[in-house]
């Protein structure tokens, strides 16, 4: 593992560069330190320590009732990822077909489904199919639309693998007589996927943050009992911290469990 | 095709309007945290474990927050704070502050792709840090992250639809199509028009990106 | 007396007794006298049920899809602790499901904005809508109304330290907050042409806006800005007497709904047998210190 860049600018300092170093993290910290202090000092001036907006914290049932909003927000996420993965390889084995028939529509859906947003989606399901006679549940009114987005982006991370894996695997697979199907998806496609798991989680974090446009669609998820707590407590800010805090750890725990997987790609 | 002209014939100068205003809030939000990600990449190169740790929880908690929440709480929640920021600027400060963060990670990518020997070649010409940094790292880094970054531009310009939850004076694509499809019975032809209109900023972006970076390349 | 009458003379007296600036403590509703009032509603009998097919599907399927709202404060306010809405809109709706079903609390909620109303009830997300919904020609194009159960008419709502404005005719070139896809826009532009309107999506933001100094007032019906008085929250007070023409609160429906005929009589029964007046009393009349119950407006 190559040592990282900023250790090699920094290495092996002079006496004088040690104690310039020394004093400018002392001072770094105290800028900080002051800077955390200014911000304690506008939550106390604007009289946001209050008990009144934070005692409810105390209570179990306030947990219990976010946890709720939680799991609202992971059933639409898991359920969006399962179609964005599934779709997604679709897309990718239509993208790679010989036939130009089966290429170029597969390449406008993709093009389609990556370039327009997700929420311009969502809107089309709550608004515009109802119109056309189509009336999903609720459920799938938020889901759905995310799903399909990620699946486009899924599959152009699929084929950025694929086209990874060196030509060597799929030229021996070749000569050995293997089908075109047994080349891709015992040889090609195992392999690709190793490479590209970081990204696909990095998608896994897009399709939970696409879940806090539920309250568009009336879903009821994270942001909605936020909205409640909010009307019975009167407490803005404390509320809309701790929900983002929490969505920010559900999404970095997700990007960390993917650390320990996959390998880079060069 | 009856109905998308009917309807350009009625909403035509409001979708020219809300295109103008999609693409105006993606470059005052991507300029900005552009230059903010490359001021937390250079700073998070210091040697100085202070800065390094709170610059690292900066991106993190600005890579993982929906942008949903980050622009609700500044919009709602800042002003109790005595922070009233109006609306246009929140959806352009949002938009940077994340662009910022995915800036600062991509770009720590691209300064990994350089060789550790050439800054210890830099090094034993005498060159200082800073002065290794502006002129050997960065340019580098800078010219492999074109394609991730053009990804990023594009990203924004499609998170710009969030500007359609706040009362804005102006109606962004998203903001239109939802109001046209309330009013009318033409949801499906406005959401063609934005659809398209979004496609090919983002194949435009695209195709301006992938330009750059064969110019700008660095063959190894 | 009507409704309006009984807003003015509260709104009036509680001007005095506070010297000019509203600012009323938020009082809690009794949730032991909600919940006993909703428990001892009629209940339909079969053959009430067997002649409405909405009721009909509503009692087969089980439970009753509600769209309604969780942060109104008088009129359904939701209690995390013990997962139960309580309020006006609320405690009809309860009612409602009672008659239908046997138990007030069958019921599956769905928040709702003023944005969203019109749409769950075309995408048969919900089977009714209670929530503070004007009764509009605009709106019932698109879905039915059952009712009116009850009526407003607009108010202004400022600062208590705003002089500037003294009613509806002071807001001109002045920001004000309205409720998307409300009677509120529609309003604005017929008595406030020039006032620089902005639209939110549910009451509890544009209350925070004003209170924040976003905008100067807020325009909406007139009984949710004394629903924000009672909240105590912030010096507000209302401008000038209520105004604009009377506002007709209904029970939203799918188009064309059987439900519409179904829930009038009910409407009827629990207006005549003094359930709806025991309703107002706790959820409304005890909140904002008004003691005289007004009469339930008129069902065509």
């Amino acid at each position: 593992m190559s040592r990282l860049l900023e250790d090699i600018l920094f290495a092996a300092p002079s006496p004088r560069a040690q104690a310039v170093t020394r004093v400018a993290s002392v001072i770094a910290a105290i800028v900080l330190l002051l800077l955390a202090a200014g911000i304690v000092l506008r939550f106390h001036s604007a009289g946001q320590f209050d008990a009144r907006f934070w005692k409810f914290f105390a209570w179990p049932t306030t947990w219990a009732f976010l946890g709720k909003g939680l799991l609202g927000t992971l059933a639409s996420a898991a359920m969006a990822a399962v179609i964005a993965l599934t779709l997604g390889l679709v897309l990718l084995l239509g993208r790679l077909a010989r036939t130009r028939l089966v290429r170029w529509p597969s390449i406008a859906v993709i093009e389609f489904l990556r370039g327009t947003p997700t929420l311009l989606l969502i809107y089309v399901c709550f608004l515009v199919l109802p119109q056309a006679g189509i009336k999903l549940s609720t459920y799938w009114m938020l889901t759905l639309p995310v799903g399909l987005s990620t699946a486009a982006v899924v599959a152009e991370v699929y084929r950025a693998g694929v086209l990874a894996v060196p030509r060597g695997q799929t030229n021996a697979a070749r000569s050995l007589g293997m089908t075109e199907a047994q080349v891709f998806f015992f040889i090609v496609f195992p392999q690709a996927l190793r490479y590209i798991v970081p990204a696909l989680v990095a998608q896994l974090v897009i399709v939970v943050k696409d879940t806090t446009f539920g309250y568009v669609v009336t879903y009821g998820e994270l942001m909605q009992n936020a909205k409640v707590l909010i009307a019975n407590y009167h407490s803005l800010v404390p509320v809309y911290l701790v929900v983002a805090a929490l969505y920010c750890l559900v999404n970095y725990a997700i990007s960390r469990a993917s650390k320990r997987l996959g390998r880079p790609m060069h | 095709m009856g109905d998308v002209s009917r309807l350009l014939a009625d909403h035509g100068p409001a979708f020219g309007q809300a295109l103008f205003l999609t693409w105006k809030l993606t470059l005052l939000s991507f300029v900005p945290g552009f230059l903010l990600g490359m001021i937390v990449t250079v700073l998070r190169l210091l040697p100085l474990p202070p800065l390094r740790f709170v610059l690292t929880v900066y991106v993190e908690i600005f890579r993982n927050i929906p942008s949903v929440a980050l622009l609700i709480f500044i919009v709602f929640a800042l002003p109790d704070l005595e922070v009233v920021i109006d609306y246009e600027p929140s959806v352009v400060l949002t938009l940077a502050l994340v662009c910022s963060a995915f800036t600062a990670d991509y770009l720590r990518a691209g300064i990994n792709t350089i060789a550790g020997g050439q800054v210890e070649a830099a090094l034993s010409l005498g060159m200082r840090p800073m002065q290794i940094i502006s002129a050997v790292v960065l340019p580098q880094a800078l010219r492999a992250v074109v394609q991730p970054m053009t990804s990023l531009l594009i990203a924004l310009m499609l998170s710009t639809s969030l500007a359609s939850q706040v009362p804005l004076p102006g109606r962004e694509l998203t903001a239109l199509v939802s109001k046209i499809a309330t009013d009318s019975a033409a949801g499906m032809a406005a959401f063609a028009v934005a659809a398209a209109m979004y496609v090919v900023t983002g194949l435009l972006i695209a195709w301006a990106g992938a330009t750059l970076e064969k110019k700008a390349r660095i063959l190894r | 007396m009507s409704i309006n009458s009984i807003l003015k003379s509260t709104v009036a007296a509680l001007a005095i007794v506070t010297g000019g600036s509203l600012f009323a403590q938020g009082t809690p509703i009794d949730a032991a006298a909600f919940d006993a009032l909703v428990a001892q509603g009629p209940v339909a009998s079969a053959a009430t049920i067997a002649s409405s097919t909405w009721a009909s599907k509503i009692k087969q399927a089980g439970t009753l899809r509600l769209g309604g709202t969780q942060t109104s404060n008088l009129f359904s306010l939701l209690n995390e602790k013990d997962g139960k809405a309580r309020g006006f809109d609320a405690g009809l709706a309860q009612l409602l499901t009672r008659y239908i079903l046997g138990d007030g609390a069958k019921y599956q909620f769905t928040q709702v904005t003023s944005s969203t109303r019109e749409q769950v009830l075309i995408n048969d997300q919900v089977d009714m809508v209670f929530a503070t919904y004007s009764i509009t020609p605009a709106r019932a194009e698109k879905i039915a109304f059952a009712g009116p159960y009850y009526t407003s008419q607009a108010g202004v709502l400022v600062k208590a330290n705003n002089r500037a404005i003294q009613s509806y005719n002071d807001l001109a070139g002045k920001k004000v907050a309205t409720q998307a896809g409300s009677t509120g826009p529609a309003i604005l532009a017929q008595y406030a042409p020039k006032a620089v309107v902005q639209e939110f999506q549910t009451h509890q933001e544009a209350l925070d806006a004003l209170r924040q100094g976003r905008v100067d007032a807020y325009v909406t019906d007139y009984t949710l800005l004394l629903n924000a008085l009672s909240l105590g929250t912030g010096d507000a007070k209302l401008a000038g007497a209520p105004f604009g023409a009377q506002d007709p609160y209904g029970v939203g429906l799918p188009k064309g709904s059987d439900g519409v005929a179904f829930i009038n009589d009910f409407l009827k029964k629990v207006e005549a047998d003094g359930t709806w007046a025991k309703l107002w009393m706790i959820s409304i009349g005890q909140r904002t210190g008004s003691t005289a119950v007004p009469t339930p407006p008129a069902i065509p």
